[in-house]
């Protein structure tokens, strides 16, 4: 990204102009970040298109009648993934559970270096510090003869961010971030581990 | 006389004046009384389905809100309670909470009454409990199957 010209006689004037004009594009890009259309509340209570398509993500049918057996080799899964089981209610078949890890990655070090040499050293942004990874399970059964549960697991985050500087504003740390964990790839692990624990295949739905 | 009648005629004045403050206040509007818009927004809360076991209406709310996206952070069965919340994606700042109630009516019925919130703001719009009740609906019946 080049905004002044390349030729080499300008005055320190005109430098600190395009300068002016570099931190004003960043900061644009900034405010304009923040003007994500806003979904309506209606909207939430909707189906999503993608729903459906989270819902066969998220769950697996095994081909068992003891609810009692499936949840306690679901909180044994979480358990061997790290988790700490926070709530749990047998009646429905629920259980919540939480871990919490470091946020931090090499690659946001690196982005916020170059942000900061690009920016002249005006713009630090936050960086990701710590995060919580939370699972809810809700078994069920799903036919009347009582011989298929279904599985259904949602994983999600919450992030915070460590502090910052745009040009002379501090950015103080503590700002939080969540997000639905969406990756197909963690709910396959979860769900390996879960049907070695009861012997059962899992099926899709 | 005259003077007699001034006195008087200024001693009912000042009496009038001080009884003024004896009037019995203006009933006020009772804070926590209900009022009109109130029953409104009740009635769209609530909806009665036709089953009988409630234990399986919890169930189809639960999985009615996990189709919605919502995680389910509390259970109570046997008050037929639920809470659950969702992020307002794309936005994730914001947050959308959901309480519901399910309780057993007499004759073979469900009534599953929800409350929700935006940012902590509730929501008042009866689209939203509309929709919320056509999924539940959509989810008792696959439940049913």
């Amino acid at each position: 990204m080049r905004i002044t010209p390349p030729n080499s006689e300008r005055s320190g004037h005109k430098v600190g102009r395009g300068r002016g004009a570099l931190i004003l594009t960043l900061t644009c890009g900034m405010l304009l970040g923040g003007c994500a259309e806003r979904t309506q509340p209606a909207q939430f209570f909707a189906l999503s298109p993608e729903s459906s398509a989270n819902r066969a993500m998220q769950t697996r049918l095994f081909e068992t009648g003891n609810d009692h057996e499936l949840l306690s080799a679901s909180a044994a899964s979480l358990q061997d993934l790290g988790f700490q089981i926070e709530e749990s209610v047998r009646e429905v078949g629920l259980l919540r559970a939480a871990k919490e890890r470091s946020a931090r990655e090499y690659g946001q070090y690196r982005n916020r270096f170059l942000i900061w040499l690009v920016s002249l050293g005006h713009l630090v942004i936050p960086i990701d510090l710590h995060q919580k990874i939370a699972a809810t399970i809700v078994i069920r059964p799903t036919n009347q003869g009582d011989t298929r549960r279904e599985v259904r697991i949602m994983f999600y985050r919450v992030i915070w961010k460590g502090d910052g500087q745009a040009d002379r504003n501090y950015i103080p740390p503590g700002e939080q971030k969540m997000e639905m964990v969406r990756d197909p790839e963690i709910y396959q692990q979860f769900f390996a581990k879960l049907s070695k624990a009861v012997f059962l295949e899992p099926h899709s739905i | 006389m005259n003077r007699i009648q001034v006195i008087g005629a200024v001693g009912i004045i000042a009496g009038a004046v001080m009884l003024q403050g004896c009037v019995a206040p203006e009933p006020r509007q009772e804070l926590f009384a209900p009022t009109d818009a109130q029953m409104k927004i009740r009635s769209a809360q609530s909806r009665t389905f036709e089953v009988a076991d409630s234990a399986v209406a919890m169930r189809g709310v639960i999985a009615a809100l996990q189709d919605l996206g919502f995680i389910i952070e509390r259970a109570n069965a046997p008050l037929g309670l639920v809470t659950a919340a969702r992020f307002a994606e794309p936005n994730y700042y914001d947050v959308l909470g959901v309480t519901v109630t399910v309780r057993p009516q007499e004759s073979g019925k469900t009534m599953i009454r929800a409350n929700a919130i935006y940012n902590s703001k509730p929501i008042e719009d009866p689209k939203v409990y509309q929709n919320f009740f056509a999924a539940v609906e959509r989810s008792l019946f696959l439940v049913k199957e």
